[in-house]
This record gives C-alpha cells, structure tokens and sequence, in this order.
C-alpha cells in the first residue's frame, strides 16, 4: 500500500504532464483572436477639497455662495472601448460618461472621445478617418508641439482625451543604415461651423455681454515626418489653416544608456497674438511675430529602480508674473466691490476670463516637472509610491502630490494621492481655490 | 624522428578541430532556441511568496537579430499595451497615453522578476560575446560577456544540454559578478515546424526574494515579417497582426 503511495506521487510529480500544467494553465482559448473586442474600464474618484477662502480663484468661483471649509466630490466614470475588424478595415470607439456629485449636485456629461475607421492595406500604410488622438511630441508633462491634440493635464498626463475630427495617412518606410525608419503623417482637419472642431483653436474669451466668436468653415492641415536616426526619434511637426496661426515643432528623444532617457521639444508659433487684462479689467492685447515654446527632459532608473522624471518647460505664450498679477488685482477688487455693493458685474468678468486662460493649468512661463516613483520598494509586488511636484519657476508656487498605487489584484487599481498647493500671494499655486485635496481612484478594468 | 615531427605538425592543426567553438555553439543554441523570425504567444505568471498570482498574455514578433515587438492580451489592464525593441531601443505605447515612449531595459512594464529585456529578448549572440566554453558530463557551459555598456546584465552564465544544444540554467549576473536572477529552461517541447525548444521559463532572484516569474510559451512558428512592423507608427496596430 505505502508503495503504491509513493508510486502514485511520483507519477504525479514527475510523470504526469497535466499535473504541472495543472498549476501554470495556458489555453489554446486565451489567445484566439475574435474580430471584436470590447472593454474599457468602470472608475469612483472621491475627492476632499481643503478650501483657501483668501485665494483669488476661491473668490472668483464661491463669491456668491458659502460652501464651509471644505467641499466633497463624489466622481464616476465609465470608459468603454470597443473595435470591429474585418479584413484590413477596423473600427475603434472609445467613450466616455462622468457622472460626478459636487457641492453643485449632481451632474453628467458624455463624451466620444475616440470614433474612426481605420484602413491598412499594407503594413506600410495605414489609413485613419474619424475622431482620435494623435499625442505628437515627447514630453512626459508638457507637449508643446502637440499642435492638434487638447493640453494634458501635468499632474495626470497618461489620462486618455478626447480627440478631433480628422483624416489621416500613415506612411511608414524602414531601411538598414544609420536611418532606420522613416514615416510621414498627414493630417486633415476640417471644421464645420461649432459642430466639428470648433474648438481646435483652444478656449475662446466668453465675457459676460458679448458672443464668444463662432468657428467658420475651414480645413485645417498638419502633418509630422519621424525619423529614427543614429538611435534617436525624430519629429518634425507643422501645423497651418485658418483656426490657428501657422506653427512649426520639432522633438526628439533617445536612451543614452540602459537607465537613461532624453528628450526635447521646440515649437515655434507664428503671428501670436496675447490677450490679457490689466488690473482694472480692461483687455490688453499683444503681438508677436513668433513666439517659442521648449521642453528638455529626462528620465532616469536608477540602480534602486527609482524612476525620476525632470522636465523643465519654458512656454512664450504664456502670461508673465506681472499679467498675472493684474489678473489677481482684478479679481480682489471685483470681490471687495461685490461684498460692498452686490455687483457682480466685475468678478463675473474675472471668472470669464479664469476658464481656460489665467485659471488653466500652467499658464504661465517657465516651470519645472519632478517626478520620482520607486518600484516595488520592501519587495511589495506591484506597489508604486510616487511624489510629483510642478514648480512655477516665475512666482517660485509649487504643487506637491504624494501618490500610493497599488496594483496588486488583477485588473483593479487603487491609487490615494494628496494634492499640497503651495505658494504666497499673488502666486499661481497660492491663489488656487483649495489649499489642499485628497483624492482617492478605484478603477477596475474589463 | 621526421616521423614524429609531422606527427606533431598534423596535431597542431588537427587540435583547433575538436576545441569547442564558444560562438558557433551561442549561435546554435540560439536558433534552436527560435527561429530568426517568427511569432509567439506567452504567458506570464508573477507568483507571489504566499501563492498569489497574477498572469499577463502576449504575443510577440522577431525579425533578424535586433528586432522584437510585444503585445498585451490580457490582462484587461494592459491590453493593447505594447512594446518594442530595436536593438538597444526600446518602447512602450500605451493605448490611453497614446503615443511610445522610449523605456530602459532593466525597468519591468509588468512588475515582478522579468524586466524589459527578459520581455523582449534578442538572440544571446546578438548581445555577448563568449568568454569562457566548458563542457561539464551531459552539459556545456558558456560565460558570456555583454558586447555593450547598454545591455541589461554584464555577465551571463550559461548551461546547455550537449544533446539537444539548448539552454536549461542561466545566471544573469552585474560586472561586479553579483546575481541578479536566475532562468530554468524546462519542459523541452515540439512546436512543430522543427522548433523542439523548452516551453516553459521560471525564474527567480535574489532581489525579489521567494517571489518567482514563468514564463510559458506557444505557438512557436516561423514567419517572415516587413521591417515596417518594428517601428513606432506601425504599434498602434500591432493587433492586425494576429490571425
């Protein structure tokens, strides 16, 4: 009996192949393609803001209302994706629907963010029509030349956005020699009225009185020509049409060892026109002939899988220390005459012109991007702490946001991150609404 | 006497004959281990020390000795994730950010013991030169050094069964010759087409200490692919390549 025992154990130890297999799956189903595909992810995010009722921004959005010391979100988002493909054609969609509860009530909003038909009729062509992101440039924060994408937001930059309207040709060649690839991408872009890429051109001035200025019929054409050469990616961007002024960008990146990434960005915009107020809220616009914008970078790993990512972006077009300042004058004295007299008529100008112009992120000039994320540390498997700052380099303001993400449990992860806003008066980061914000994300995939 | 001398002479240029050849024997056990270009299918399994799991699909394409693309099935969490390595370039698009960015060797796109070169690994010729070739009873064994600054591991301990030339150990060790990790080769297997090769990976590390990683393999097959595929563009549509 105690033979056969052992007998029977080495054969399932040593004998038996499913036995192992048992353990460590792979089935034949885990890889057969099908022609559909749909998943996406299911996200709550809530949020606690620590108000800083001195700021000029708390002002400009509470003037009217007493929220207490702190406000509450309550955010949800379903992100589906889905795509159809057959032969060389495929279909790719990808929608978004928020549904988030804030000190306002409840409110939702839907979005395509994604929608085109996709043609490939060689891999050296690939035809694109339909509504995507394009993401050109190699900034991790900041991408100064992504001349026909929507801005990401610094302190989040690998969140998907929504894309425009476009038609799209990729044309892809590869040799041996010190140019290894070379692809060329065209772009049209056509807008239609207010219904197809009305807001190209980026927010639009929307004073309380006057009609923000409606988009008119153009096509509007940018293309990106990528080299890789001498090891490193090159891309030269244009952009011209009637929504924006003609600009022209160049980017590139490479390793410079096993650990170590740099990269760059430059763009020239031409014919640049500013507007901006003075302290008395009167608009002031400025002409340029070009203006610049640039970003160096680097990330590196180190020995200690410490990845550190280092941007500094230096962007032209940005408002100056003093415009900004204006702006805050402005807002403080539209609040005291609200307080003393009940009009409204001069903070509603400042919150006007808050929405994406002095209250977007990163308006101003000269900043610097710090990122430092450790791998797995005390060997916690797929545990990332992280701290991020965004330093305004011209009013000296900073944001610090420590992070903890965990993603441990298949297709779940969890993410706390604290937002700290740091700065004096008349800074940037000193007169945001919340001194400072503790945000929690759960987001499952499927 | 002038007898003894040919002898000699003949020995001389008869020795270099039965020496082994290191490089030729690194070229063998590579295209034993894959053909230079062809398609695969793997699945990775992080175990942790008290038996969690967590599994990652892929399918991946090698061209040559320096081009080598990935693709994330499963989980929902990475899927359409890919990568791409041209030489000592490497890349990592992801379907959300959008666009590829240029990654290191020694970071891990899944976490765990396996880090980006383990991923997307090239022929070993391609990236060591032998040192060092015994042969030990049934095994050969082979100290490799990395040709380049760039390559993930400076050093490469190497065992191969002498009847099958294919790899069963491999220690990855830093210039300062501490291990880093440690590769099994087990579970030889046929693919058809001529590809007999182990199918299945495991690995452990003394810097991940009772965690392991394996790496299971199918679907080895030959297939000839245009250079257009390893590149930047092409990633976002490496999918169209699965049938």
């Amino acid at each position: 009996m105690k033979k056969a025992a052992v007998a029977f154990i080495f054969y399932l130890f040593f004998l038996c192949p499913w036995a192992f297999a048992e353990e460590y799956k792979f089935e034949a189903s885990e890889i057969e393609k099908k022609p559909y595909h749909l998943g996406g992810f299911g996200e709550f995010r809530p949020v606690l803001n620590v108000l800083d009722k001195n700021a000029a921004l708390y002002k400009v959005k509470f003037y009217n209302q007493n929220v207490g010391d702190t406000t509450k979100e309550y955010n949800f988002r379903l992100q589906l994706e889905g795509s159809y493909e057959e032969g060389i054609a495929r279909l790719f969609m990808r929608m978004n629907q928020d549904v988030n509860n804030t000190y306002q009530g409840w409110s939702s909003d839907g979005t395509l963010y994604e929608g085109f038909l996709s043609l490939k009729p060689s891999n050296s062509w690939v035809i694109d029509i339909g509504k995507r992101t394009f993401k050109w440039g190699k900034g991790y924060a900041w991408n100064p030349v992504a001349f026909i994408d929507r801005p990401k937001d610094p302190t989040d930059p690998e969140l998907a956005l929504e894309g425009f309207w476009a038609g799209s040709i990729d044309y892809i060649r590869s040799f041996e020699g010190p140019l290894k690839t070379f692809s060329f991408t065209p772009v049209l872009l056509p807008v239609i009225n207010d219904e197809i890429n009305g807001d190209i051109a980026g927010p639009q001035l929307n004073l309380p009185g006057t009609k923000p200025p409606s988009a008119s019929n153009q096509i509007n054409m940018a293309g990106r020509f990528y080299f890789l050469l001498y090891d490193t990616d090159i891309d030269l961007i244009f952009f011209t049409g009637g929504s924006k002024t003609t600009r022209y960008g160049v980017d590139f990146s490479r390793n410079i060892s096993t650990s170590l990434e740099v990269h760059g960005e430059l763009a020239l915009i031409e014919d640049f026109q500013k507007t901006f107020i003075d302290q008395n809220g009167n608009l002031q616009t400025s002409n340029y002939d070009h203006v610049w914008s640039y970003l160096l970078g680097i990330r590196y790993l180190s020995p200690k899988l410490t990845t550190y990512i280092l941007e500094y972006y230096r962007n032209e077009a940005g408002f100056t220390k003093n415009e900004v300042q204006d702006f805050f004058s402005f807002v403080n004295k539209g609040y005291s005459t609200y307080l003393s007299t009940g009009n409204a008529a001069l903070i509603q100008k400042a919150s006007a012109l808050t929405q994406g112009n002095f209250g977007k992120s990163t308006p101003m000039q000269d900043y610097l991007y710090l990122r430092l994320s450790q791998q797995e540390p005390f060997d916690i498997l797929y545990f990332t702490p992280a701290i991020t700052s965004v330093v305004n380099l011209n009013d000296q303001s900073f944001q610090l946001i420590p992070e903890l993400l965990y993603t441990g449990i298949t297709n779940l992860e969890l993410r706390f991150r604290t937002y700290f806003l740091v700065g004096k008066g008349n800074s940037e980061f000193g007169e945001k609404p919340n001194d400072y914000r503790i945000e929690i994300r759960a987001r499952y995939y499927f | 006497m002038k007898k003894f001398l040919l002898i000699f002479i003949a020995l001389i240029f008869a020795l270099p004959a039965y020496a082994l050849d290191g490089t030729q024997l690194l070229k063998q056990i590579d295209r034993n281990l894959n053909p230079e270009s062809f398609e695969m299918y793997r699945k990775l399994i992080n175990v942790e020390p008290d038996g969690r799991k967590k599994e990652f699909v892929l399918f991946s394409v090698k061209k040559g000795l320096d081009k080598i693309a990935a693709l994330f099935l499963e989980p929902a969490s990475e899927r359409g994730r890919s990568t791409l390595r041209l030489g000592e370039n490497m890349w990592l698009y992801i379907p959300n950010v959008g666009k590829p960015i240029r990654i290191t060797s020694l970071q891990s796109v899944i976490g765990g013991v396996f880090n980006n070169s383990d991923i997307l690994q090239l022929d070993y010729a391609a990236e060591y030169d032998v040192i060092k070739v015994e042969e030990t009873g049934t095994e050969y064994f082979l100290l490799l050094k990395a040709k380049t600054k760039t390559v993930a591991y400076d050093q490469l301990k190497l065992w191969a069964d002498k009847s099958k030339k294919l790899p069963t150990k491999v220690e990855c060790l830093t210039e300062a010759g501490m291990l880093i990790k440690t590769l099994y080769f087990k579970q030889v297997k046929d693919f058809g087409g001529g590809i007999v090769r182990p199918s299945y990976i495991e690995t452990d590390s003394p810097l991940y200490k009772d965690y392991k990683s394996v790496m299971i393999f199918a679907k080895i097959q030959k297939k000839d692919f245009k250079d257009e595929v390893f590149t930047l563009t092409f990633m976002p549509n490496m999918e169209s390549l699965r049938k």
